[in-house]
């Protein structure tokens, strides 16, 4: 904590500074839509919602929403599942409870419970708005422990075309991306590619298999030996080496003031090359959204959405073994009505989505399907200019089941002079998922059986929380002056009939694992953040998150949830001449030691980074990082240890080409 | 430094008896056998198989062929029981190099596939593989991944020559 502190007071003197990411999250002026499904600006959200920005994207340069996230907020951390694939844990819920949106709609499939994350690139993203908590009855299912919502910039200059590429040390890779847009009276379109490919990475150990070994030969020959070479807690050795590539396309019509439609359309790919097998991830999506407004208090938006996520195995040789199989396509209809009444406004709004999966996980690598029809309302109504109240309900109901959820949510807004009050209660579920009903699977053909439950119920989730915010400006007081931002949120999260497995009968003749709903949990945590810009420019913001579980809470190799996290960022930003500006950012995280008491492992640590980004002549942009800046090394990796095997370096360039010609 | 301390005596040990025996009117110097022809056989021994963090041990025999002059191959025996078994793992290819009197092999990977249980093709892995042979002593220490198992297996064996 000195050396941050040090830190702050070596960036604190900048001259002629601004942060835009930053200055945006203070200020509290840009628009948000993940809270309350209609366009707020971020003071007027009924719930607390953090705000990636562009600025923010651009600073990071994180290749997906997995780099963003690790470095912006803190209690959530990437680890990795089973088959090495990455999972989430967001202040205790796993990746199955914290739902991913892109431009609001959901994504298909899944990688041992999580969105397959390096689906979302963040080319082209404008922004990220992040709302913890229950958000159930605007969203469904999943939105238990939060809502991830990915929206696209829309360019508004006549045309805009981008090449960049970027070289990181860790792991060799490459990142290489492309994209343009114009945008004419009536139509916009926003294409962008991107290519990444990283080379396998084998993980340090603390003492070669050569050096056991003679540890082993002394101790079978009865000579003294080093005990401590003969214990590693090291659970994964290598991190595999995969290529990505990612294109997305986005139309938008104006046919009229009144009428838009937007059409898009993605593919995406991805090859994980493993020890025995290469696993392929396809994902197909596309889209046709229509909108018309009546005028400004009304309008209608109609949209069908298809995405589908296949795996399948490869031998070395190319040759597909066809005996890991996986489809899971999505259809969504969705509608939505919202209708202003003065400052108060109504939305109604029905969903339809069929979901199809096919997979080797099932017995005879069967089919199935399962309709899920929903309708909600949400009322927002501003009793007074300072009072707030919104209420949500919903009601969703799932045909393979036979089950129903009925979700809602009331948000009460109070702004007083010196800060704004938010008292929120929202439910929130997640429904049983094919897998978890049939699955049928001899995993890894070793003769132990999982098998699902057609009988499963919903998980229930109760969140309560309690937020203060305060934005002001500090005149007259040397060197505070300046706008600050302070959130300080306090909430509860009861969470029960979770999904998980337990011991299963006998299944000819082999141990099993079933699925069942088993008793909850309850989490308790306190978000604070801090942001403050000062006159001179220099600013900075401290997030801090803390979480504590209660209840029937079970920990695993790929489950060690951290009481206590913090990240940060001082940023800074200057033109020097017409021919070079510098933005730079020092940010760091730091996670506190696992909750569970497990201590054969890392009990916390920090991790900085610097960020330079150097702007020169008409749109070419340099942009360096140095990644661990201060060496920390895991004494032994396991799923849950960051993905570092010390300092990084990244350097890349990108080119506006519509401003260079 | 106890190690070397060891391996310096045992050095010094082998060239006496080396020395002794040169100095003989009546002996010829008779070449010494192939690396791979002083270890080659049976050793039966512990072998521990460790995946997440949890260990299983066993009794098992390792059988150590001659590839050629400098190299052996070993078949890892299976695990398991009935269909929940991991079948037996050939590997080939382990190359010699002989010390003083340790005789240490090393492989980084091998890749084949094998028949499983239930009569399909699996493909496997065995990396990071060394074996030292010092008198009747082995150990070997390697990491074994099996057709689509999730999690490798850390495997370590200490046996003895028949």
């Amino acid at each position: 904590m000195k050396l941050f502190g040090s830190a702050i007071l070596l960036f604190m003197p900048a001259m002629g500074l601004s942060a835009q990411g930053i200055r945006d999250s203070v200020e509290l002026e840009p628009v948000v839509v993940t809270a309350s499904h209609t366009p707020k600006t971020l003071k007027d959200a009924p719930v607390v919602t953090r705000l990636i920005t562009l600025h923010d994207i651009k600073i990071v340069d994180a290749t997906n929403i997995q780099d963003m996230l690790t470095q912006e907020i803190p209690g959530l951390e990437f680890g990795f599942a089973m088959t090495q694939e990455t999972s989430l844990n967001m202040s205790g819920f796993g990746g199955n409870a914290v739902l991913f949106l892109l431009d609001g709609e959901r994504l298909s499939g899944e990688t041992m419970d999580n969105t397959d994350y390096s689906r979302l690139n963040l080319d082209n993203v404008g922004r990220i708005e992040i709302v913890k908590g229950a958000s159930s009855a605007l969203y469904g299912s999943n939105a238990v422990g939060g809502v991830v919502n990915i929206i696209s910039r829309e360019n508004l200059e006549p045309w805009t075309a981008n090449a960049n590429t970027r070289y990181n040390t860790f792991g060799n890779e490459w990142r290489n991306g492309a994209s343009f847009s114009f945008n004419t009276e009536k139509w916009n379109s926003q294409t962008s590619f991107q290519h990444t490919k990283i080379d396998p990475v084998d993980l340090p150990k603390a003492h070669t298999s050569e050096e056991i070994a003679i540890e082993l030969m002394k101790k079978a020959q009865g000579l003294p030996y080093d005990e401590s070479v003969l214990s590693d807690d090291s659970n994964i050795s290598r991190l595999f080496g995969q290529k990505t590539y990612n294109i997305k396309e986005r139309l938008t019509f104006r046919a009229t003031d009144r009428l838009t439609l937007i059409g898009r359309g993605g593919y995406f790919f991805r090859t994980s090359e493993r020890d025995t097998y290469d696993y392929h991830f396809h994902a197909y999506s596309g889209g046709l959204k229509g909108r018309f407004a009546w005028d400004a208090g009304r309008h209608l938006e109609l949209s069908y959405a298809y995405d589908q996520y296949d795996k399948a195995n490869f031998l070395p040789d190319g040759t597909r073994t066809h005996d890991h199989d996986y489809s899971n396509q999505q259809h969504v209809a969705h509608a939505l009505y919202s209708h202003s009444f003065g400052k108060n406004n109504l939305i109604l709004g029905v969903d339809y989505m069929h979901d199809h999966l096919t997979t080797y996980q099932f017995l005879d690598n069967a089919s199935h399907a399962q309709d899920n029809i929903d309708g909600y309302a949400q009322f927002d109504w501003n009793i007074t200019d300072r009072l707030n109240v919104v209420g949500s309900i919903r009601y969703d109901y799932f045909s393979a089941s036979a089950r129903k959820a009925f979700t809602e949510r009331l948000a009460v807004v109070y702004k007083i002079p010196w800060m704004t009050l938010r008292v929120n209660y929202a439910s929130g579920f997640r429904a049983p998922t094919l897998k978890e009903m049939y699955m049928h699977f001899d995993m890894g053909n070793m003769g132990y059986m999982i098998i699902g439950n057609p009988d499963l119920e919903p998980e229930k989730s109760h969140n309560f929380n309690l937020a203060i915010e305060r934005t002001n400006r500090i005149r007259n007081s040397g060197f505070l002056d300046g706008r600050y931002n302070f959130t300080l949120m306090g909430y509860c999260n009861i969470f029960d009939k979770r999904i998980t497995t337990i011991e299963g009968p006998e299944y000819n003749g082999m141990e099993s694992a079933l699925y069942w709903n088993d008793e909850g949990i309850t989490v308790w945590g306190i978000d604070a953040s801090l942001g403050h810009i000062w006159d001179c420019g220099a600013s900075f913001k401290l997030n801090y998150s803390w979480m504590k579980e209660t209840g029937n809470v079970y920990y695993s190799d790929f489950y060690q949830p951290r009481s206590h996290s913090l990240t940060w960022r001082i940023g800074y930003e200057h033109r020097f001449s017409r021919l070079y500006a510098l933005d730079a950012a020092l940010s760091g995280r730091c996670q506190g030691k696992p909750q569970s008491g497990r201590t054969d492992v890392d009990q916390g640590y920090t991790i900085w980074k610097l960020m330079l980004q150097h702007h020169l002549w008409r749109g070419i942009r340099l942009n360096t990082a140095i990644d661990n800046l201060f060496n920390y090394k895991p004494k032994s990796y396991y799923y849950s240890s960051p993905l570092t095997t010390g300092t990084s370096f990244n350097i890349g360039l990108s080119v506006d080409l519509d401003q260079l010609l | 430094m106890k190690f070397k301390s060891f391996m310096t005596m045992s050095m010094v040990a082998v060239a006496l008896v080396f020395g002794m025996s040169s100095c003989g009117d009546d002996d010829k110097d008779e070449p010494e056998a192939p690396v791979a022809n002083q270890v080659v056989g049976s050793y039966t021994g512990t072998e521990v198989l460790t995946v997440m963090g949890e260990a299983d041990e066993s009794t098992e025999t390792f059988e150590f062929t001659k590839a050629t002059d400098v190299s052996v191959d070993v078949t890892l025996p299976k695990y398991g029981e009935s269909m929940m078994t991991v079948p037996a793992l050939p590997v080939k290819g382990i190359t010699l190099t002989k010390s003083g009197n340790t005789i240490t092999g090393k492989l980084d990977k091998y890749e084949g596939t094998v028949i499983s249980a239930d009569g399909s093709e699996k493909a496997y892995t065995v990396s990071d593989v060394t074996v030292i042979f010092n008198d009747k002593t082995v150990v070997m220490t390697f990491t074994q991944k099996y057709g689509n198992m999730p999690f490798a297996f850390e495997g370590v064996f200490t046996g003895a020559k028949k």
